[in-house]
């Protein structure tokens, strides 16, 4: 991953990670998404439509960074994730707790 | 283009060496000229899986000081081919116990995503080495 851009935008956080989400550069989503929550936010949305590549590590980041918005009586949200990134979703079946949405105004709506 | 390209990298056993182990990989799949992406999808991220595999359980048994491996990325007219060499200590696995974790897990898929995104993968310690082998067929 050679970034994570962040904005807020309609009530929430939006987390644009690039390049590749692994075991590298998951602990940079954990925590980024940490600090957000941390500053009170509450929605995050991560839009994958620049994460080109994604791996067990990098599921294992979503599913914690989930976790701990839900804990924190928020919700994280995905949007748009590219092909590979829905193949290792379905793989995994973890597309049925992290169900990508088309948008990120979709996401914020709910 | 060459349905018969090969690449080999030899690096630390250590995470970095990940991001260089992808960027090797990204060459050898140029070069080969495959069209199908599910194939490097499921290839790629298998490989992945495995070189992390093998760069924790380094760490975890022994520091990595010193620990190197070697991958050798090779395909012929019908597979595509991945060996992992490494000088660590022996793994404990048992592949075929492997199951893909809970939905709510945060870890433990690694292996579970290997094995579903292959035609074969085989482990096995040989001459003091940790050898996995992947196979995909093209």
């Amino acid at each position: 991953m050679t970034s994570i851009d962040v904005r807020a935008e309609g009530g929430g956080v939006v987390l644009v990670p690039s390049g590749r989400l692994t075991v590298v550069t998951a602990p940079q989503l954990r925590e980024t998404v940490a600090n957000q929550l941390v500053s009170g936010q509450q929605l995050i949305v991560v839009d994958l439509s620049s994460t080109e590549f994604v791996d067990s590590s990098g599921l294992g980041a979503l599913v914690s960074c989930l976790k701990s918005a839900r804990q924190a009586g928020g919700d994280l949200r995905i949007v748009a994730p590219t092909e590979q990134v829905s193949m290792v979703l379905r793989m995994t079946n973890l597309d049925r707790i992290l169900q990508p949405r088309a948008s990120v105004d979709d996401a914020l709506r709910g | 283009m060459s349905a018969f390209a090969h690449r080999e990298v030899d690096v630390p056993a250590t995470l970095y060496s990940i991001e260089t182990v992808q960027i090797e990989f990204d060459t050898w799949w140029n070069e080969l000229g495959e069209q199908k992406p599910e194939t490097r999808f499921a290839f790629e991220l298998a490989v992945v899986e495995i070189a992390t595999n093998i760069v924790e359980h380094t760490h975890r048994a022994e520091g990595t000081s010193g620990r190197r491996f070697h991958l050798e990325l090779d395909a012929d007219e019908t597979s595509i081919t991945a060996q992992f060499a490494d000088n660590g200590l022996p793994s404990n696995i048992d592949l075929s116990t492997v199951t893909m974790s809970d939905v709510e897990a945060e870890g433990g898929r690694g292996l579970a995503l290997a094995i579903a995104a292959l035609h074969s993968l085989e482990y096995r310690f040989e001459d003091g080495r940790n050898i996995w082998t992947l196979v995909c067929l093209r």
